[in-house]
C-alpha cells in the first residue's frame, strides 16, 4: 500500500504532466527526485527547473 | 507488518529477568502502579524501535536510553541490559528474533537478517506512535488546533509532505529572485543598446532604421527584417568588426554615466532606508534578532538533518522526526522575525538590481579605459564592478545584509571618489580626437550595435530561461498544494468518520448519534464534537474528562488505521485503557474485537477489575494475559499467576520460608475473593471506601458461589439435565466439604496468612492451609481455559459460566 507522501507525489506528478508548463524532462527529473530523496532539497528543485536553460528570443 | 510471539528482557528499566508468550494474541497486562508494567512496555518498545518513549520529549531533559534504560543496579554494566524478541513478520510471513542491547540501540541482533525482514523492521522502528501512553492520550484532544495539527502530522508521517512543500516554495522563491535579476540585467543591456543607437523604444524598425542609416554610407544591403540571427554588421569586414571603438557611442557612454553618478548618491535610498530601519529594529530588540538569526541557523539546519542527531549541536534525539518538529516549531515561533526577513530580502533584491543597472554602465566605460590606455581608471572601474558583484551576492541573504549595516545608511555603492574626475578626463581624451570619417563612424557604429545587440538578446534569452523556470516551479508549487490540500481533506473526512464510530461504538447507550469535525486550516487542525445533537463545539465544552479521553484513544485508533491500513497489526496501550470509563469499557472491548481483529494490542491497565472486564469480555484470556501483584528493586515484578502462585507459595515452603508463602497466599486471596466477588456479583455489607477486608470478602464469595450452584442444580432439575445437575451439585459439594471453606472465617481473618505473625507456624502448619485454598479456588474456575466463572448478565444473571464456555451452567428454570 503506498504511504500517503507517494500517494500525494504521484497525484502531483500526474497533474503537472497534464499541465503545459512544465515539460516532460523536467517531470522525468522530479519524479527521480521524488522517488529517490526522502528529502527534497530546494537546491536540487531549482536545478530541475531551470534546466534545459529555454528562451524563445527570436 | 508485525505480532509478538514472545518477549525476554533482562535488566532494563525495573525488569530483572522476564519472559512473557504473546503467542500473537492480544494480551492485557496487569498491576498496582509501580508493579512493572510499564517497564515491560518500554522494553518492547526498545526491543522494537531502539527508543523509549518515557525517556524522550518534553519534560524529560536529562534522561536518556543509554544512561537510563538499564536496571538502575547495571548503570554500570550496562551491557547486561537488553531485550529479546520473537516477532512474526505478518507480509512475510515469518518469524524473527530481534536481540537489541541497551548499549547499542542502534543495532540490533536480527536473526534472519534477509534484506526483506530488516527493511520490515526499519519501517517498525520509524514508527514510535505503536505506542500510546495515557500521558498522551489528550495531546490529540486538549490542545490548541496548530498543535494538534503538528501531533497528527507527526503520527500521520506529514512532516515529508510538509517538507517537500516547503522546498518547492523555497524553489520557487529562489527563482523569483533569480528572474528578478535577469530582468534587472535586460533593463541593463536594453538601455545599452537604446543610448548607442540613440533610439526611445528597443522596436526592430527603430534598431533597423538606426543600423542601415550606417550600412547605407558602407554601401552595404538594408537589413529588411530583424531576425534571431541578423547580424547588425553583416558585411563588414572582420579587419572593420574588430574596432568596435566609436567616438561618438563612447562619449554618450561616458555621459550616461557621469549623470548617473550625480544620482548615485540617492540610488536606492527608499529600499537603504527600510532596511537600515529593519536592522535598527533587530539592534533594539536582542531577542527579536536572536530569533532571527536562529530561524536562518535552524532553515540551515534543517536542511543538514539526516538522522537523530541535530545538525547544529549535536545533541542526540530520539528520532530524525522529532527532531525535525523540535526545529519547526522554532521556526513557527519566530513570525515577526519571519516578516522582517523578507522585508529585509524584499528591498535587499530591490537594491541588488540598481546594483546590477550601474554595473551595466561601468561595462562600455571599463572597457573603453582599457581600450584607451588609462589603465588605473580601469582597474578602478574593475575593482568597482567587482565590489558591486560582491554586494549583490550579501544582499541575498539576511546575514549578508545584517553585515551591511554601515555602508546602507551612507553611500552604499561606495563610487570612487575620483569617479567624475576620471570620467572627465576621459571624455577630454575622447573629445580631443579627431572626429571619426564617416566609413570609420558607421563601422564601428555597427560593431558596437552589433555586440551590445548579441549582450542584450543574451539577456534576453536568460531572462525567459529564468521566467520559464519560475513558471515550472510556481505550477509545481501551486500543483502540489492543490493536490495535497485535497488528500488532506479526504483524509481528514475519512479520520474524522471512524473516529465517530468508534466513539459511537464505546457510547452507543448515551451518544448514538455522535458526530465529529476536523477543520484543517493552512498549519492548524481544528476539532469539535457533537454533544447531544445541540450542535458542534470543541471536546472539552461540555464533555466529561473521561469522555474526553475516549475521544482521545478513538482518534488514535483512527489515526492508526490511516496510517496503516490493514498492517495495522500491532499497538502497544499503556494505561490508556483507563481513561474509558467504567461504563463503557465492555463496549471498548467489542470496539478493539469488531473493528481490530487482526491488531494485537498489548494493554498495561493498573486496575485488575479493568484486567478482569478484558477477560470477561473475551477480548483477552486467561493464557494471554498476566498480573503483577508488586515488585522489588531486587526481583523486579513479581508476576501474580493462577498457576504459577502455587508454585511460587510451593518453592516459598520448600526453604522453609513461611512468611513469604503466607505473604503470596493472602496477597492472591485478596485479589482473587476481590475479583470473584465481581465476576459473581457477591454481596458483602457494602463499604463506601471500597476497603473490603479479606474476611468479609471471601466468605461473601463462598455463600454467593453456593447459591449460584444452587441455582443451577434447580435449574438443571427442570430442564431435565441431568449433566448439568450433578456438575453444579458437585460443585457445590466441594465447595461445602473444602476445608478451607469450613475454616475460611477463621483462616481469613487469622494472623497466620497474614503477613506478620507468622511465627508460630511452622512449614507442615501451613502445608494444609495451601493445600485447601487451592482446592477451594479450583471450584471458581474453569479447568479448560483457567479463566474464573462469571455470572451474566450482571445484574439479574441467567448462566455462569467460563470464558470458553466449558463451564456453562444455566440459572434459569423452566417455566412453569
Amino acid at each position: 500500500m503506498p504511504t500517503l507522501q507517494q500517494q500525494i507525489a504521484e497525484k502531483f506528478l500526474r497533474k503537472l504532466s497534464e499541465s503545459e508548463d512544465v515539460d516532460d524532462a523536467k517531470i522525468t527529473q522530479l519524479r527521480i527526485l521524488f522517488a529517490d530523496s526522502k528529502k527534497l532539497k530546494a537546491d536540487d528543485l531549482v536545478k530541475v527547473f531551470v534546466q534545459p536553460a529555454g528562451g524563445d528570443l527570436k | 507488518m508485525i505480532k509478538l510471539e514472545s518477549a525476554h528482557i533482562e535488566e532494563v528499566r525495573g525488569i530483572r529477568k522476564l519472559d512473557l508468550v504473546f503467542n500473537k494474541e492480544k494480551f492485557a497486562i496487569s498491576g498496582p502502579n509501580g508493579s512493572g508494567k510499564s517497564g515491560v512496555i518500554d522494553a518492547i518498545e526498545f526491543g522494537l524501535t531502539g527508543h523509549i518513549g518515557r525517556l524522550a520529549g518534553k519534560g524529560t531533559k536529562g534522561l536518556s536510553v543509554s544512561e537510563h534504560g538499564p536496571h538502575v543496579d547495571k548503570t554500570k554494566f550496562p551491557d547486561a541490559a537488553f531485550v529479546t524478541l520473537r516477532v512474526f513478520l505478518t507480509e512475510l510471513g515469518k518469524s524473527v528474533t530481534i536481540t537489541r542491547k541497551l548499549t547499542s540501540p542502534n543495532k540490533p541482533k536480527i536473526e534472519p537478517a534477509d534484506d526483506d525482514v530488516k527493511a520490515v523492521l526499519a519501517e517498525i522502528a520509524a514508527h514510535p506512535e505503536i505506542t500510546l501512553s495515557r500521558r498522551e492520550i489528550l495531546r490529540f484532544i486538549l490542545v490548541e488546533p496548530t498543535t494538534r495539527s503538528e501531533e497528527i502530522q507527526t503520527i500521520l508521517k506529514l512532516d515529508e509532505i510538509g517538507q517537500a512543500r516547503s522546498a518547492l516554495n523555497t524553489a520557487q522563491n529562489r527563482l523569483q529572485a533569480a528572474h528578478k535579476t535577469a530582468t534587472a540585467q535586460v533593463d541593463s543591456a536594453r538601455s545599452a543598446i537604446q543610448l548607442h543607437l540613440q533610439i526611445a523604444t528597443l522596436k526592430a524598425e527603430h534598431v533597423l532604421e538606426a543600423a542601415n542609416k550606417r550600412r547605407k554610407v558602407l554601401d552595404l544591403l538594408a537589413i529588411a527584417e530583424l531576425t534571431a540571427d541578423t547580424k547588425l554588421d553583416a558585411g563588414l569586414s572582420s579587419t572593420a568588426k574588430a574596432s568596435d571603438f566609436n567616438k561618438e557611442s563612447a562619449l554618450r557612454d561616458l555621459k550616461a554615466l557621469a549623470e548617473a553618478a550625480k544620482g548615485f548618491p540617492d540610488l536606492a535610498r527608499t529600499e537603504a532606508t527600510a532596511v537600515i530601519a529593519d536592522l535598527a529594529r533587530l539592534e533594539a530588540d536582542p531577542a527579536l534578532l536572536r530569533a532571527l538569526q536562529r530561524r536562518s541557523f535552524v532553515e540551515n539546519g534543517l536542511d543538514f538533518v539526516d538522522g537523530p542527531e541535530c545538525p547544529l549541536c549535536d545533541t542526540p534525539w530520539k528520532n530524525e522526526q522529532h527532531l525535525r518538529e523540535h526545529l519547526k516549531t522554532k521556526l513557527a515561533k519566530s513570525e515577526e522575525a519571519k516578516q522582517l526577513q523578507q522585508s529585509l530580502l524584499s528591498n535587499g533584491l530591490a537594491i541588488a538590481e540598481k546594483a546590477i543597472r550601474v554595473a551595466g554602465l561601468l561595462a562600455p566605460v571599463q572597457k573603453l579605459a582599457g581600450a584607451r590606455g588609462e589603465s588605473a581608471f580601469a582597474q578602478v572601474l574593475t575593482a568597482w564592478k567587482g565590489e558591486l558583484e560582491a554586494l549583490k551576492k550579501k544582499l541575498a541573504n539576511v546575514d549578508g545584509i545584517t553585515g551591511l549595516t554601515d555602508r546602507l545608511k551612507g553611500d552604499w555603492l561606495e563610487m570612487p571618489k575620483a569617479l567624475p574626475e576620471n570620467l572627465k578626463s576621459l571624455t577630454a581624451t575622447l573629445e580631443a580626437l579627431p572626429d571619426q570619417t564617416a566609413t570609420l563612424d558607421a563601422q564601428t557604429f555597427l560593431a558596437t550595435a552589433q555586440v551590445r545587440l548579441v549582450d542584450y538578446r543574451e539577456a534576453m534569452r536568460k531572462n525567459e530561461a529564468a521566467k520559464i523556470a519560475l513558471n515550472g516551479a510556481r505550477v509545481a508549487y501551486d500543483t502540489y498544494c492543490a493536490v495535497l490540500e485535497d488528500e488532506l481533506n479526504a483524509l481528514y473526512e475519512e479520520v474524522q468518520q471512524d473516529f465517530s464510530t468508534y466513539y459511537r461504538a464505546i457510547n452507543e447507550e448515551d451518544e448514538s448519534t455522535f458526530t465529529a469535525k476536523l477543520t484543517p486550516t493552512e498549519g492548524s487542525l481544528g476539532l469539535e464534537v457533537n454533544f447531544y445533537e445541540r450542535g458542534l463545539f470543541p471536546p472539552a465544552a461540555y464533555h466529561s474528562e473521561g469522555h474526553q479521553d475516549g475521544m482521545g484513544v478513538c482518534l488514535y485508533l483512527a489515526l492508526m488505521k490511516r496510517l496503516f491500513g490493514k498492517r495495522f497489526t500491532f499497538a502497544l496501550l499503556d494505561d490508556v485503557v483507563m481513561s474509558v470509563d467504567a461504563g463503557h469499557r465492555y463496549q471498548f472491548c467489542k470496539l478493539l474485537k469488531t473493528h481490530f481483529p487482526d491488531t494485537q494490542f498489548i494493554i498495561t491497565t493498573h486496575d485488575r477489575l479493568w484486567a478482569e472486564q478484558m477477560k470477561s469480555a473475551g477480548l483477552v484470556s486467561a493464557k494471554t494475559s498476566i498480573a503483577f501483584h508488586s515488585w522489588t528493586i531486587d526481583t523486579g515484578p513479581l508476576v501474580e499467576s493462577n498457576l504459577e502462585i502455587w508454585d511460587e507459595i510451593g518453592a516459598a515452603l520448600a526453604k522453609g520460608k513461611v512468611e513469604a508463602a503466607a505473604g503470596a497466599l493472602r496477597h492472591h486471596l485478596e485479589y482473587v475473593s476481590r475479583h470473584l466477588a465481581d465476576q459473581i456479583g457477591a454481596t458483602p455489607q457494602f463499604r463506601a471506601d471500597g476497603n473490603y477486608e479479606l474476611g468479609e470478602l471471601l466468605p461473601s464469595v463462598l455463600k454467593r458461589m453456593k447459591e449460584l450452584c444452587g441455582k443451577a442444580a434447580d435449574a438443571a432439575q427442570s430442564w431435565g439435565n441431568d449433566t448439568d445437575k450433578e456438575a453444579a451439585g458437585t460443585r457445590k459439594a466441594v465447595l461445602s466439604s473444602s476445608n478451607a471453606a469450613m475454616n475460611v472465617e477463621q483462616w481469613a481473618v487469622n494472623k497466620a496468612v497474614h503477613y506478620n505473625e507468622w511465627a508460630n507456624f511452622g512449614k507442615r502448619d501451613f502445608e494444609p492451609v495451601v493445600a485447601a485454598f487451592k482446592e477451594l479456588l479450583g471450584c471458581f474456575s474453569c479447568e479448560r481455559c483457567e479463566a474464573w466463572l462469571h455470572v451474566t448478565p450482571r445484574g439479574t444473571p441467567e448462566s455462569l459460566r467460563c470464558a470458553c464456555n466449558a463451564v456453562n451452567l444455566n440459572l434459569k428454570p423452566k417455566p412453569k
